[in-house]
């Protein structure tokens, strides 16, 4: 299949792997960041990190959406959703995110109208549909689902539809990368930067952290041979003793992002004062909102909205897991408490969570073969 | 995701997956877009074409 089999060339793949093993420096230990949570998912999928040497370690970050809400969040649409006469849309994946009291999941078999929807455009079709009803979306994702969102509350601005609202709890992904820089618990060396975000925001926006912390960044596709070539070209940056942003994703990401999009979500959104993450707390600037053209379709001034903090369950650890402190097999409940079956972390619970790819792909412990 | 077929008023593509299920997508975000043109779809929305890459 075009643009899949070329990048899944096992020959080609065990090339690049002996590029890698020929740029390390014996006795140096070399910790790259991949941000999204899609590389998380294709690095285990694919076995990536068996074809790399011992002293390259692969460290997850923050970008998995659904794995970022924290349960006040969870908490706050399970509540719009018990209002009369709501039908509450959302991702099949944040219908699993457990609240304090249970998930949307939970809420529906309670008697809630929820449904799972794959676009926000579905949602609004939900709405056209039934007119007697109010429709909410539950918006969450980074840029790249955000631009879909926006489009959808233009259409139903265009199309006159007024049952239809969103809870916006699209984030961005700078601030938390600039609070991972500045953390102390972390040492990192380079970052696999994310792929699909970048097709919206363009390579620019990560041009701060080879400029302020002097360290490589590479943006990467989702293949195989994408991630293992960009994991060389951060390992000849810090060979050549240079840090910068480089493209490898040159067939979906153009260096000024998409236009358009940001066009779009500059008109319909703004950015919150802050915004609680899941395990990393409130971070300035790093959650949007509906701006005020757009506030009669916020569910948020449609609905009251509790807007309570809740604490992360004290077992789980995925705050230290989404800031790459620790791996997912380190966590006290990993696979046996907390699966993807029944998870208690929303770690758990995404395909591009870290914990559900170690699971998912058998990664229960330590042990790993060395090339 | 591949074009199937165009609806250049309302600004949607129906799109068809490698496994033969469709989709309605949007497609203002991306240059007019043709059958048998091939996008990055997420959410619903087309955030590139693949054959227009830099």
């Amino acid at each position: 299949m075009k643009f899949v089999d070329e990048f899944r060339d096992a020959e080609l793949g065990r090339a690049v792997s002996m590029e890698i093993l020929s740029l390390v420096e014996p006795g140096r230990h070399y910790k790259l960041m991949e941000v999204c949570g899609g590389h998380t998912h294709s690095i285990y999928k694919y076995g990536i990190d068996d074809l790399l040497p011992a002293n390259v370690e692969l460290v997850h970050g923050p970008g998995c959406p659904v794995c970022v809400i924290p349960m006040g969040r969870v908490d706050d649409g399970i509540a719009v959703a018990h209002h009369p006469g709501v039908i509450f849309t959302c991702f099949g994946d944040m219908m699993r995110v457990p609240g304090s009291d249970g998930s949307l999941l939970d809420a529906k078999a309670a008697g809630a109208d929820i449904r799972m929807v794959y676009s926000p455009l579905d949602a609004l079709r939900i709405a056209k549909q039934n007119p007697d009803r109010e429709v909410v979306f539950f918006a969450i994702g980074f840029e790249t689902t955000a631009p879909s969102t926006a489009l959808t509350l233009k259409r139903a601005r265009m199309e006159h539809v007024g049952n239809f609202s969103v809870m916006c709890s699209h984030v961005t992904i700078v601030p938390p990368l600039k609070a991972l820089l500045e953390s102390p618990d972390l040492r990192l060396d380079g970052f696999i930067g994310p792929g699909h975000v970048s097709t919206v925001v363009g390579a620019r926006p990560f041009e701060f952290i080879p400029a302020d912390y002097g360290k490589p960044v590479v943006i990467a596709g989702f293949e195989p041979l994408d991630i293992l070539q960009a994991i060389e070209m951060i390992l000849r940056q810090l060979a050549g003793g240079r840090c910068e942003v480089e493209n490898q994703y040159k067939r979906v990401v153009p260096w000024e992002g998409n236009l358009r999009a940001l066009e779009v979500m500059a008109d319909v959104f703004e950015l919150r004062p802050h915004f609680e993450w899941r395990g990393l707390g409130f971070i300035s600037h790093s959650g949007l909102k509906l701006s005020e053209r757009y506030a009669d379709l916020d569910a948020e001034v449609r609905f009251s909205v509790p807007g309570v903090r809740v604490a992360d369950p004290k077992a789980c650890q995925c705050g230290e897991v989404l800031k790459g402190v620790i791996k997912p097999w380190e966590c006290k409940v990993f696979g046996t408490a907390c699966t993807p079956e029944r998870p208690i972390g929303t770690c758990m619970v995404s395909s591009e969570g870290a914990c559900a790819a170690y699971y998912n792909f058998g990664r229960f412990a330590r042990e790993r073969e060395v090339v | 995701m591949q074009v199937v077929r165009v609806d250049e008023v309302r600004g949607l593509a129906l799109c068809a997956h490698e496994d033969g299920s469709r989709e309605t997508v949007e497609t203002a975000l991306v240059d007019p877009v043709a059958p048998g043109d091939t996008l990055l779809v997420h959410a619903g929305t087309a955030l590139a074409h693949l054959e227009h890459a830099a």
